[in-house]
């Protein structure tokens, strides 16, 4: 088990940069997740650290060696496909045992690490089975308990959800979280989906064009985005953003103007803010539909979703600027009704012209 | 509708007419030679005779084409499968200074017909004094660009994550190659090899010119030769028998594996 | 240090290719510039040459048997491969289907393509054959005088055009049914919802999608015919009177029989030449109709 530590990597195709000096460290035995969208570079980092791109610039270490320069099957690096990559012809025995063989560990080592991981894995029975005779579910962890038995210092895992259906999909979640738990590996998780991302990880990068966008625990991601694109990229329904004036209020906090003339008395402090055009962020569930006077505006319903656990309101505002209110599951709201809207002024986020994010103090 | 049915009735007849010949042929490899040399319409009056055959199967000349045929066949399909399966991983999988470049000119070689390098050949076999030799008959077939262009099609379709498995599994190129990749590259090498096989055996042109001395005549340089002189030949029924039993082996091979022939020429067409 | 390890498996992987590449330089690269060179000398078995610059190719040029053999292979892909493109699209829409005769249909056709060109000679000699072939066998049968095709000076070519029909009809039909299941379901079921007779099915439907294959079974017939060689030569011997004779029948007399290899390979650079050049124009039209 050992860290990983990323030091002013980068990497280039022609005139493209990819990655763009990028730093990162990694302490041994977390579990980090790299989200982002396509193309964002998650996963060429994830093959750059396994050896299957190349570094321009830059080192990698993982423990206290440096690997850049090591050939991926002397990296102590295991990882987990996408798409498996399983060996077709090969029996689910023989794909576990491929590895190991090459590292010429002996033959009862080699039995008793299978056996070990197909408990853990709960796969017994499939071990004669050749790869095209299982299901995707069955794939995907044969795809891991080869990467088990090879006793990795690091695991590399490439959005091996994103090939699995909804249900499959929240089961293999849980087991790998459940395999953390019980290995205590390092794990680097890529994936663009951010439910995956909070529900795994110890450490969230959220990366974008080839740069971290914020590293930070799933909530310190959720609640104190440091960048517009942080926010907007992490959380469902998609947190709202309306452009606001903002000046200071009495007690030093910033106080932002709607479109609408609603003054929301957010607690980020003004002195903190750039002068310019602000964005106000409202995360949905900040955003209650309310019968009565606690209403901090009005707005149209245009579009009601029933979840079943909540309701979320589309709504539309006297000034023309739309967002999502949320309601108890059961709600009594339809399209068209005029409803009010209170909204949680103390979780407010401002951002400003470079998309920067700013919050109220951390207690 | 009467229109399908008249244009599939003109081809049945078409494929009738496909099949006299080989018939015509076959009717006479089973009639007595004398009979035929005194009047070849004695083909219809029903009286048969295995005596051709039995005449073949003494007469040594046939089994020595036939055997340095599946000799040189198998040989020239060995060396084309093991050279186009490397060579294609190379191309499709490897990087190395040059590769594109090679890979255009060998793709190039494909637009080079037989005539422009028989020649050259045929002398440097001479100088060499190599002619009338398996090796002379084989060498030639092994530099034909299709079966590299193949494989290298079908390597470059393989995903490339196993590759990416195996390298963190700690295997290399080789181990790659003739573990894990070559094992599903079979549909092709069974189309190459096949399509190899049938090029080679029915090659006409080389083999005639270096091949020259009768014991290495293969099997379609023979008939050939006794073509050469039916004329005053009284063996009409003996010479086709000979032809019967050198169309045989192909129409049967055909028959069995005609999914892949029909498959090999099509896309050798291609290319 | 990155770009080291990059390029340090280099030369080793070279080694996949290199096998391969040794052979094709070796038999094909090195052959192609001595046969180039070799037609700029004037030279025979004996290894006694001189450097004659392009007085082969002129002497090609006036050589009288030598443009009879250009002609004659110009008729003979002429002869062949109109009918071979044409019959061999027709056998391929016909036989299109998935029921058990089409099948045997398709395997009679295609099976007389893996025989080789002797054998295939063989049994066609005794086709045309005046004294003793099935034509002339049936022709007495019906009272009438058999024709010596073969021996015919009009009839020859024609002769052997036939026989090649016979033999490389598969080819052009498997091309064709390929092309066929290549074209989408679905395109015939929006015809069919939109009335479309067969006929026009066949012509705006069918026919334009494999436009490609057409151009393709056109060039490579093309590139095929030039070459003919063996059923000239078993045949008819060129004859009668070099009215069968195609160019690769002269190269290889002109190498063979006279042993003048400077000029046979002169001959067949020509040939080579014309090849290449059939093959662009073909290329140059299908995509003109922007078809490439």
């Amino acid at each position: 088990m050992a860290g990983v530590q990323l030091a002013e990597v980068g990497k280039a195709y022609g005139a493209v940069t990819v990655i763009e000096r990028l730093s990162l460290a990694i302490p041994a035995g977390e579990f980090v997740v790299f989200l982002g969208p396509s193309g964002c570079g998650k996963s060429t980092l994830l093959r750059m650290i396994a050896g299957l791109e190349t570094v321009d610039s830059g080192a990698i270490h993982i423990g206290d060696r440096r690997v850049d320069t090591l050939p991926p099957g002397k990296r102590g690096v295991a990882m987990v496909f996408q798409h498996y990559a399983l060996y077709p012809h090969l029996s689910v025995r023989e794909n576990m045992a491929f590895g190991l063989r090459n590292l010429r560990v002996p033959a009862d080592e080699i039995a008793s690490r299978i056996a070990s991981a197909v408990a853990s894995l709960e796969i017994e029975g499939l071990l004669e089975r050749k790869p095209g005779q299982l299901s995707g579910g069955q794939r995907q962890r044969i795809a891991i308990a080869r990467a088990i038995v090879k006793q990795p210092e690091l695991f590399l895992l490439d959005e091996p959800l994103s090939n699995l259906d909804a249900a499959l999909r929240v089961r293999t979640r849980l087991e790998l979280a459940q395999l953390h738990r019980r290995l205590g590996t390092t794990m680097i998780f890529v994936t663009h989906d951010q439910v995956e991302a909070m529900t795994l990880a110890d450490r969230i990068v959220v990366l974008n064009a080839g740069g971290i966008e914020q590293v930070g625990t799933p909530m310190e991601i959720y609640l104190r985005p440091r960048t517009q694109f942080v926010a907007t990229f992490v959380g469902a329904p998609r947190i709202n953003l309306l452009p606001v004036e903002v000046k200071a209020g009495a007690t030093g906090n910033a106080l932002a103007r709607l479109g609408d003339g609603t003054i929301i008395g957010t607690e980020v402090p003004f002195a903190a803010l750039p002068s310019g055009g602000a964005m106000l962020g409202l995360r949905a569930e900040t955003v209650c539909v309310t019968a009565g006077d606690e209403a901090t505006t009005h707005g149209t319903a245009e579009i009601v979703e029933r979840l079943g656990e909540r309701t979320l309101v589309h709504t539309l505002l006297s000034d023309g600027a739309r967002l999502v209110a949320e309601d108890a599951g059961v709600s009594a709201v339809r399209p068209g009704d005029r409803i009010g809207l209170a909204i949680d002024a103390a979780a407010a986020h401002l951002f400003d012209a470079a998309g920067i994010g700013h919050h109220r103090e951390a207690r | 509708m009467t229109r399908s049915r008249l244009a599939i009735a003109l081809v049945g007849l078409a494929a009738m007419l496909m099949l006299v010949p080989l018939l015509w042929v076959l009717a006479l490899s089973l009639k007595a030679n004398s009979e035929l040399m005194a009047d070849t319409a004695s083909v219809f009056n029903g009286r048969f005779t295995l005596d051709n055959y039995r005449n073949l199967f003494g007469n040594g000349a046939v089994f020595r084409w036939i055997s340095n045929s599946l000799i040189v066949s198998f040989g020239m399909t060995a060396g084309v499968l093991i050279l186009a399966s490397l060579a294609g991983y190379g191309f499709a999988r490897l990087e190395f200074r040059g590769r594109e470049m090679l890979f255009v000119i060998v793709l190039l070689g494909l637009a080079v017909p037989e005539q422009a390098v028989i020649i050259a050949r045929h002398q440097m076999f001479s100088w060499l004094g190599m002619h009338n030799s398996y090796p002379a008959l084989i060498l030639p077939g092994l530099s034909a660009p299709f079966g590299v262009f193949l494989m290298t099609q079908y390597f470059r379709a393989i995903p490339k994550d196993i590759d990416e498995a195996a390298l963190l599994d700690g295997a290399s190129r080789f181990t790659i190659f003739w573990r894990l990749l070559l094992p599903l590259t079979i549909p092709a090498q069974a189309t190459l090899g096949i399509f190899t096989f049938l090029h080679a055996w029915n090659d006409y042109w080389w083999p005639l010119i270096s091949a020259t001395n009768k014991e290495m005549f293969t099997l379609t340089v023979g008939i050939a030769s006794t073509q050469m002189n039916f004329a005053q030949t009284e063996g009409l029924g003996f010479l086709m028998a000979q032809a019967v039993f050198a169309g045989a082996p192909m129409l049967i091979v055909y028959l069995f594996f005609q999914k892949y022939i029909v498959q090999a020429v099509a896309g050798a067409a291609g290319r | 240090m990155a770009a080291a390890m990059r390029t340090r498996g280099d030369w080793r992987n070279a080694l996949f290719v290199a096998p391969y590449l040794l052979v094709f330089v070796v038999m094909l690269v090195l052959p192609l510039a001595m046969g180039m060179w070799l037609s700029t000398t004037k030279s025979d078995l004996f290894g006694t040459e001189r450097w004659v610059g392009l007085a082969n190719f002129v002497r090609l040029f006036g050589d009288a048997i030598f443009l009879q053999t250009v002609g004659n292979t110009f008729v003979f892909v002429l002869l062949t491969v109109p009918f071979l493109t044409l019959a061999g699209l027709g056998l391929a829409l016909v036989l299109n289907r998935q029921e058990r005769w089409a099948a045997v249909l398709r395997t009679i056709f295609f099976a007389s393509t893996v025989l080789s060109v002797t054998v295939v000679t063989l049994v066609w000699r005794l086709v045309f054959l005046p004294d003793g072939g099935l034509l002339g066998v049936t022709a007495e049968a019906l009272g009438k005088t058999p024709i010596a095709f073969l021996n015919n000076e009009k009839l020859a070519m024609p002769a052997i055009a036939i026989t090649t029909i016979w033999w490389c009809i598969g080819l052009p039909m498997v091309l064709f049914l390929a092309a066929l299941q290549q074209v989408p379901r679905d395109l015939y079921e929006a015809a069919a919802l939109d009335n479309a007779s067969r006929w026009t099915t066949l012509t705006r439907i069918t026919l334009p999608a494999i436009r490609r294959t057409f151009f393709l079974v056109i060039i490579v017939e093309v590139i095929l015919q030039f070459q003919l060689f063996g059923q000239a030569q078993l045949m008819t011997l060129g004859g009668p009177n070099n009215a069968t004779r195609p160019i690769v029948l002269f190269i290889y007399e002109t190498g063979w029989r006279q042993w003048e290899l400077g000029y046979a390979a002169a001959a067949a650079q020509v040939l080579f030449a014309m090849i290449l050049i059939a093959a662009m124009i073909q290329y140059r039209i299908s995509s003109r109709k922007g078809v490439a």
